[in-house]
């Protein structure tokens, strides 16, 4: 069995390959913004998850103006096929992957392995020149409102059972032993999980060298932790990029149609006054 | 010129790096003996000495390796200062501080550029010292939710800058370099026979890049294979800046099981209140790794009790660099009520 949507995800050879396709746009999001200025793929443009892909005053997304102007400055079309990689297994690339699907941009795809398994291969060139591009005049013709979860949503999930809900933390997050891992400054009031919860923490979802899981194994893995094929899936995490990374494995390597990313994740349903919290 | 070494004149700070004629103090430890009843009674004769390594000129047990890994750059012509006609090509790597300190030190007498990755939860203190010492320092982030297999942390980095700017940086790579080994077996390991008489019976040292265990190791089981090694480690989940946990080790390729006679775990918050004891009680200013490493050494001799023999404790480092890891960890020395 292959993916569900095989040319979601390139491998490392296949971006060497495609280093000289001008259609071809390679953009890093990293959790530590510092790797890109030390190093990267030739070509690659980066996006700071902190500073560039939110709106800076409200607790958003970046708006759909901002989108449009961080995309043109980058000179990205909205022809070009992106491939996006990160450290620490991709997480913020496949934020940033949520984020150009969310915008409708047509053809998106995550580099398998990230940064890390390009770096490990000495075939692979890396660089420190930072390309300048023509501007472009990139438009958003589409929103797709419908991978986005937010609060009615998972409510609505809670009170209907309508929807699988995942929470891809770590256990220790998931039971409520925990807010947050140590040291984040991004936290809840309260611990525990959304009543109905599943756990399964996004590591489950890679190998050894970052790389996905194959198909068998994935469906494997949901299965046990008991997702309901052919409901619609809601995944959540603390600030919505471990579930992005998640979100990608179900609906673009499992197949899963109705598939929302939970961005305000724990940060937000943490905080609510009056929201139902399961722990254990 | 060159150095005096009864008179302790030198030419440089090059001529202290230690060595069998010049090697760091081995320092009797008397009121903290873990054995000190049995001597009282007259049941031992055990001996115990702390070497105390940060009386090396940069600071640490770190020099050793570091002037190593800078010698071998040198001779193999990796690194240079700027020239009016070529750009200098310097050193990056990834460190807990001390390497980066050494290295940086060196470097900069040299005219050579530092630039060294730093792990966010190492000491404010070492971050500072670095940049004193002329490095260039990025701090990395930590993983926000760590997770096997993920490591790329301050060794990618390191790894990034040497792929991408190799024209301009060399990474020595501790974790992997024989050099550092090397630097244990010419001189710790011989620095150690002779301060002892060649009487040493117990080693004991903590694992971080693993070049000290497995160099004295190496030196000390060619002399006297009866020679017991006995690494000392914190528990998992610890904050002790410089060393591992044996799930950490995967990081270092200078590992080397089969020279280990034991690895004694111990819950990692005891390394601060073990400095804090030899610090008060023995006078010496011992850092969070000696602490541990002593503490080790006190389990173990209590435990087997041996009626005679010597041990040898490496002491890394002082606890100036730890002002800010001790206070968090012992609150009361911050002076607040
Ligand atoms: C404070 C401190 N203690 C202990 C060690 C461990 O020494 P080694 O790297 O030789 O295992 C280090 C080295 O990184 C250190 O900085």
């Amino acid at each position: 069995m292959s993916y569900a949507f095989p040319d979601a995800l390139v491998s490392t050879n296949w971006v060497k390959e495609n280093l000289k396709s001008p259609a071809v746009r390679i953009v890093e999001v990293d959790v530590d913004t510092k790797q890109y200025g030390a190093g990267h793929v030739p070509g690659a443009v980066a996006f700071n998850w902190n500073t560039q892909l939110q709106d800076q005053i409200n607790r958003d997304i970046i708006s759909k103006d901002d989108f449009e102007k961080l995309l043109s400055s980058a000179g990205i079309k909205p022809t070009d096929t992106i491939v996006l990689y990160g450290d620490n297994n991709n997480w913020f690339a496949a934020y940033g992957f949520w984020l150009f699907k969310y915008y409708g941009h047509a053809d998106v795809r995550l580099m398998n392995g990230g940064r890390s398994k390009w770096l490990a291969e000495d075939d692979k060139p890396l660089t420190a020149d930072v390309v300048a591009f023509a501007k472009s005049d990139y438009k958003i013709t589409a929103i797709n409102a419908d991978l986005r979860a937010k609060v009615p949503q998972v409510l609505e999930a809670i009170a209907t059972r309508n929807s699988n809900l995942i929470d891809v933390r770590s256990t220790d997050e998931f039971t409520g032993k925990i807010i947050a891992p140590p040291g984040m400054t991004e936290t809840a009031q309260r611990a525990g999980h959304v009543p109905g919860a599943k756990s399964v923490p996004w590591a489950q979802t890679v190998n050894q060298d970052g790389t996905f899981k194959s198909v068998d194994d994935l469906r494997a893995l949901y299965k046990t932790a008991g997702l309901i094929e052919g409901k619609p899936t809601i995944a959540y995490c603390r600030i919505g990029e471990r579930s992005s990374h998640t979100w990608f494995v179900l609906k673009y390597l499992l197949g899963v149609q109705d598939c929302k990313n939970y961005d305000g994740s724990w940060t937000e349903y943490g905080n609510l006054i009056g929201a139902p919290i399961e722990r254990s | 010129m060159s150095a005096n070494l009864s008179t302790r004149v030198f030419d440089s700070v090059f001529e202290m790096l230690p060595n069998e004629a010049n090697p760091s103090p081995l320092v009797r430890i008397n009121t903290l003996h873990p054995l000190a009843a049995e001597i009282a009674a007259g049941t031992s004769t055990f001996e115990l000495f702390a070497k105390l390594e940060w009386m090396n000129p940069f600071g640490s047990v770190k020099d050793r390796a570091a002037s190593y890994l800078i010698r071998e750059l040198e001779a193999k012509g990796a690194i240079w200062p700027d020239k009016a006609d070529k750009k200098g090509r310097g050193i990056v790597e990834p460190t807990s501080g001390n390497t980066g300190i050494s290295l940086a030190a060196m470097a900069s007498v040299k005219g050579v550029h530092m630039r060294a990755i730093v792990p966010e939860k190492v000491p404010e203190e070492k971050k500072v010292m670095l940049r004193i010492a002329g490095a260039d320092v990025d701090v990395l982030t930590d993983a926000m939710c760590p997770s096997p297999g993920m490591g790329e942390g301050a060794l990618g980095m390191a790894r990034s800058y040497a792929k991408a700017q190799g024209d301009r940086y060399v990474m020595p790579n501790q974790y992997e370099n024989h050099a550092n080994v090397q630097a244990h077996i010419d001189t710790t390991g011989p620095e150690i026979w002779r301060q002892t008489g060649g009487k040493i019976t117990h080693f004991f040292t903590s694992l971080g890049t693993c070049g000290t265990v497995t160099g004295v190791a190496t030196f000390l089981k060619a002399k006297n294979k009866n020679i017991k090694i006995i690494a000392v480690q914190p528990s998992a989940g610890h904050d002790v800046p410089g060393i591992r946990n044996k799930d950490e080790l995967h990081v270092t390729k200078l590992f080397d099981a089969s020279l280990i006679d034991e690895i004694i775990e111990v819950p990692f918050e005891k390394a601060y209140t073990s400095a804090l004891g030899l610090c008060q009680r023995e006078g010496l200013f011992a850092g969070p790794s000696s602490g541990l490493i002593f503490e080790g050494a006190r389990m173990v001799l209590q435990r087997d009790k041996p009626a005679q023999g010597l041990g040898v404790a490496i002491f890394c480092d002082n606890v100036f660099k730890y002002i800010s890891s001790m206070t968090k960890h012992l609150p009361a020395l911050a002076g607040e009520p």
